[in-house]
């Protein structure tokens, strides 16, 4: 949750990089404790090996951000942006709290990285599939955007 | 043995996904470069990811359901964020800057 607040309220934007990753390893370590090992370590491997070096290229590339570091906007934004994020987790934790969830008895409950594979391959063959096709055409849309726009402009 | 107690809780894990979305929510609003934007997007989704897997712990322990949604979410996140950057870097190179309320060229 530091990491949260961090990522959203640093003034440069490699701090908010470095909150993300941070807030990532948390969230890894929830998922470890609700007894699902495998989905920790594919969100320490994704979030924190990929998309985070991703973010970083793209700051790199995005070229001198250092000459003004600090992007505190104005105050009235600010405040407005504020408001806004207080009054939704009022709202939701509201909700939340009035709700009750009937909680089932807590088993040793584990799913194994078996479990996952057997599911996934043999009642969720269709979205596994589409997925694969969706990351494809997304970075087959990434190189065309990236490559092809060069000699457009 | 307060620890395990808060662990075993499904509203402490809604409150920290709770917690996950407003801190996007606010990021959204308040960032002022495209990057930063993106990176608040990413809290978002990594909230209902959360909420997936809590559920699934909590309320329905039969199937394993919520993990693979939530293994989905996180490769649409790659997705997301692989395609957002390289909108990003084109903004860059044809405008210079990476700031999102400045970029005024489709305002109507």
């Amino acid at each position: 949750m530091v990491g949260a607040l961090m990522t959203v309220l640093s003034g440069s934007i490699i701090y908010a990089m470095v909150g993300l990753v941070t807030t990532m390893f948390g969230i890894a370590g929830l998922y470890i404790y609700l007894n699902a090992p495998f989905l920790g370590m594919m969100q320490i491997l994704i979030y924190v090996g990929a998309i985070s070096i991703l973010i970083a290229f793209a700051i790199m590339l995005a070229g001198p951000l250092y000459k003004k570091p600090k992007e505190w906007t104005t105050g009235t934004k600010f405040i407005v942006s504020l408001i806004t994020a207080l009054f939704s987790f009022f709202v939701l934790s509201k909700i939340i709290v009035r709700s009750f969830w009937l909680q089932a008895t807590v088993n040793p409950f584990t799913v194994s990285t078996k479990d996952i594979g057997r599911v996934l391959f043999d009642k969720l063959m269709l979205p596994f599939e589409l997925i694969s096709l969706l990351i494809t055409i997304g970075i087959i849309g990434a190189i065309m955007l990236a490559l092809f726009s060069k000699g457009e402009k | 043995m307060t620890g395990t107690l808060l662990y075993d809780n499904l509203n402490t894990y809604l409150f920290i996904s709770v917690f996950l979305l407003c801190c996007g929510i606010l990021g959204i609003l308040y960032r002022r470069t495209l990057i930063g934007m993106l990176v608040s997007v990413e809290l978002i989704l990594n909230g209902a990811g959360l909420n997936f897997v809590a559920f699934n712990r909590f309320i329905s322990q039969e199937n394993a359901y919520g993990m693979i949604f939530t293994l989905f979410i996180m490769g649409i996140a790659a997705v997301e964020a692989a395609i957002a950057l390289a909108i990003i870097i084109l903004i860059f190179r044809k405008f210079r800057h990476i700031e999102g309320s400045e970029i005024k060229e489709m305002k109507g």
